[in-house]
């Protein structure tokens, strides 16, 4: 008996000596800064020392009803909501799509597609906005051939109604058609738009026709600006963009990974005995995978509402505002301005609340829908 | 109808359409997965004044002072050592922390055991990016602000609930004999530990390894709130300051990039496999 007691007092100090130190990190980093956020967001405490400072208060549900009465609240959560609707139903499916193709061997040198389609989830994330900061830039490439291409064809009008070098046209309908190409605002510009822009023309020495289609084409082309960051029923489509081109490949590797579990032999008599690529997609694929299907989901999910350097670093949440999710205006609450902690955590919390909602429809979607998996 | 649909000439032509699309859609998504990258890695040989007439060319001018003057700038060289030391303690601390509290919960029995895998499972769920505002007021309320201490801390807390569960279910796995009939041989815990599963566990080891070392590197959200020093601070907060002021100085800003991609590049040229067998074994929620 002695024995034996020996024995599991050997155990407990191996266990606790094993488990411990891991439990208390876990409540240091996650456990206590959950409750703490609990109490912040239930509280006046406004930055300065926590304990033996300016005294704080409780104060009650304030900040989560400031949170919901503020439209920019609205505007972060459904910019959220868009990116967790463009992993759902954007990454998720091209994933899939990708890992049958390669799972099939529909094409050959399988991991080489695999390889490539995954780089941009091993780059760092402050990368990938960045790189994209500047391709979507106005003054970056895409602005650059848009504006080359749209003055190639200035060029080219001007000519078409002005004539080559030495047989100008300079009839009143000549100047009103060159008029009409530089837009509607184009007769603003002068005073008596059809004389002033004959005298302006005629004003050039005859051997410089080239500055001469140069001049009018910088005078009139309403230069090309990517709107798409500003404009504010858009500004979200070249962030979604992004996080579609980063993320596919992720759900890629997963299918393609559970995919490869499936018993090839099922398969294969499946064909056989003449099942087509439909019918084994429908009784056989797509049955295998419903499990990895509500997994990325819930990954997908998560990962949508708790993303924050991309966007951080993509757009910073600008135009004014238009981009933000709730991790930025959460950061932006606590870090720029007037240090609200309350209002911050109250937003962290809506945060985790929704998220975990999510999580809980997908799995009960998932119990009454789904199942036919192990 | 139980010939095969490819035996038939329409058969094949549906197979032959079938192929050429599934190519033309791996092709143009390889593509706009990689041309992006390219372009980044080219134009960061460009000067500025070159970037701007000349942007989706290969440079006519190579300039490598790019890189010299993004590695100065950006005081690199302070923060490649600290990704470094972020990154191995990190994945170190989660490995070590996590075998180990694996085996206790899978095979030391204890009525604890529920209570606290139990609650590293939930931990899954729960993503430290939303607690950011709490943990930056607890590091400054415990004086660790600005410490390598506090980013470690943080980072082997995010990397245990996911490690400790993967840990767990693998060590569960190995036979219970094996560890029944050390002891009946004597042997206390710590020497099965030391000699039967830390050996065992070295695939699962692998795979926090990948999960941790890619976590990490790459990882902005939290050291961003955690140091402001510049000693202390990590390669993607180095390229962070890029943004912004410095985004019109395209030939330095491309370097900086390039250099912030390189690493990781080559961790997944040289270990893709394990790469991306780590990542989808790692992707477990709820």
């Amino acid at each position: 008996m002695t024995g034996a007691k020996r024995i599991d007092r050997e155990a407990g100090r191996a266990y606790w000596f094993m488990s411990l130190p891991a439990f208390v990190i876990y409540i240091v980093v996650m456990a206590f800064p959950i409750g703490l956020s609990i109490v912040l967001s239930l509280s006046d405490y406004s930055g300065g020392k926590m304990f033996g400072g300016e005294a704080w208060h409780i104060v009650g549900f304030d900040h989560y009803l400031r949170a919901i009465q503020d439209p920019w609240f609205w505007n972060a959560l459904k910019n959220n909501f868009y990116i967790v609707l463009i992993s759902v139903f954007g990454q998720l499916p091209l994933g899939f799509i990708f890992a049958y193709i390669i799972y099939r061997r529909i094409v050959k040198w399988p991991g080489f597609w695999q390889g490539i389609l995954y780089v941009p989830n091993i780059i760092s994330i402050i990368v990938v906005g960045l790189l994209w900061q500047s391709i979507f830039s106005p003054s970056g490439p895409i602005a650059q051939v848009v504006n080359d291409l749209s003055t190639n064809r200035f060029h080219q009008q001007l000519v078409a109604i002005i004539g080559s070098q030495g047989h100008l046209n300079l009839s009143d309908s000549a100047i009103q058609a060159v008029l009409k190409l530089g837009g509607p605002d184009a007769p603003n510009m002068f005073a008596n738009p059809i004389p002033d822009l004959r005298g302006m023309i005629q004003a050039y020495p005859s051997n410089q026709y080239g500055v001469l289609i140069t001049d009018l084409t910088n005078l009139l082309l309403q230069k090309w600006t990517p709107t798409f960051l500003n404009k504010p029923n858009i500004a979200m489509l070249p962030v979604l963009f992004v996080i579609l081109w980063m993320y596919t490949g992720m759900y890629l590797i997963l299918f393609l990974a559970n995919m490869q579990k499936i018993d090839t032999q099922v398969i294969e008599s499946a064909r056989i005995d003449g099942a087509n690529e439909g019918q084994v997609m429908r009784h056989i694929i797509l049955p295998a995978l419903s499990g990895t299907m509500v997994n990325s989901a819930i990954l997908a999910i998560s990962g949508s509402l708790s993303s924050f350097a991309l966007i951080f670093a993509l757009t910073g949440g600008g135009p004014s505002r238009i981009t933000e999710i709730l991790s930025i205006y959460m950061y932006n609450s606590a870090f720029l301005g007037q240090h609200d902690f309350p209002l911050a955590n109250a937003i962290a919390l809506i945060t985790v609340i929704i998220s975990m909602l999510l999580i809980v429809v997908t799995k009960v979607f998932e119990s009454r829908y789904g199942g036919k998996e192990d | 109808m139980s010939e095969r649909l490819e035996t038939t000439a329409l058969g094949r032509l549906g197979a032959g359409f079938a192929k050429a699309l599934a190519y033309a859609v791996m092709v143009i998504f390889a593509i706009m997965t990689i041309y992006p990258l390219f372009w980044l890695a080219m134009n960061s040989f460009k000067s500025t004044r070159e970037f701007q007439v000349n942007m989706l060319g290969l440079p006519h001018v190579w300039v490598f002072d790019n890189f010299k003057m993004a590695w100065d700038f950006g005081e690199f060289g302070k923060l490649f050592p600290n990704s470094i030391i972020y990154t191995a303690g990190a994945t170190l601390g989660v490995i070590a922390l996590s075998v180990l509290a694996g085996f206790a919960f899978a095979k030391i029995p204890s009525r604890a055991t529920k209570w606290l895998y139990g609650s590293f499972i939930v931990g899954i769920l729960l993503t430290l990016n939303s607690l950011m505002i709490p943990l930056f007021i607890e590091v400054n309320v415990l004086g660790i602000y600005n410490t390598r201490f506090a980013v470690l801390l943080v980072y082997i807390g995010a990397g245990l609930p996911i490690g400790i569960y993967l840990a767990t279910e693998y060590i569960k796995a190995i036979p219970t004999a094996l560890v029944e009939s050390a002891r009946i041989d004597g042997a206390g815990y710590f020497r099965i530990f030391w000699r039967i599963i830390l050996p065992m566990s070295v695939p699962v080891a692998t795979t926090l390894a990948i999960l941790n070392i890619t976590g990490t590197w790459n990882e902005f959200a939290l050291i961003n709130i955690l140091v402001s020093k510049t000693e202390l601070k990590s390669l993607p907060l180095g390229i962070y300051k890029f943004s912004g002021s410095l985004s019109t100085d395209y030939g330095k800003q491309f370097a900086a990039l390039t250099i912030g991609m390189a690493p990781m590049l080559l961790f997944y040229v040289a270990f893709r496999k394990q790469i991306t067998k780590g990542v989808s074994a790692g992707a477990v929620k709820g």
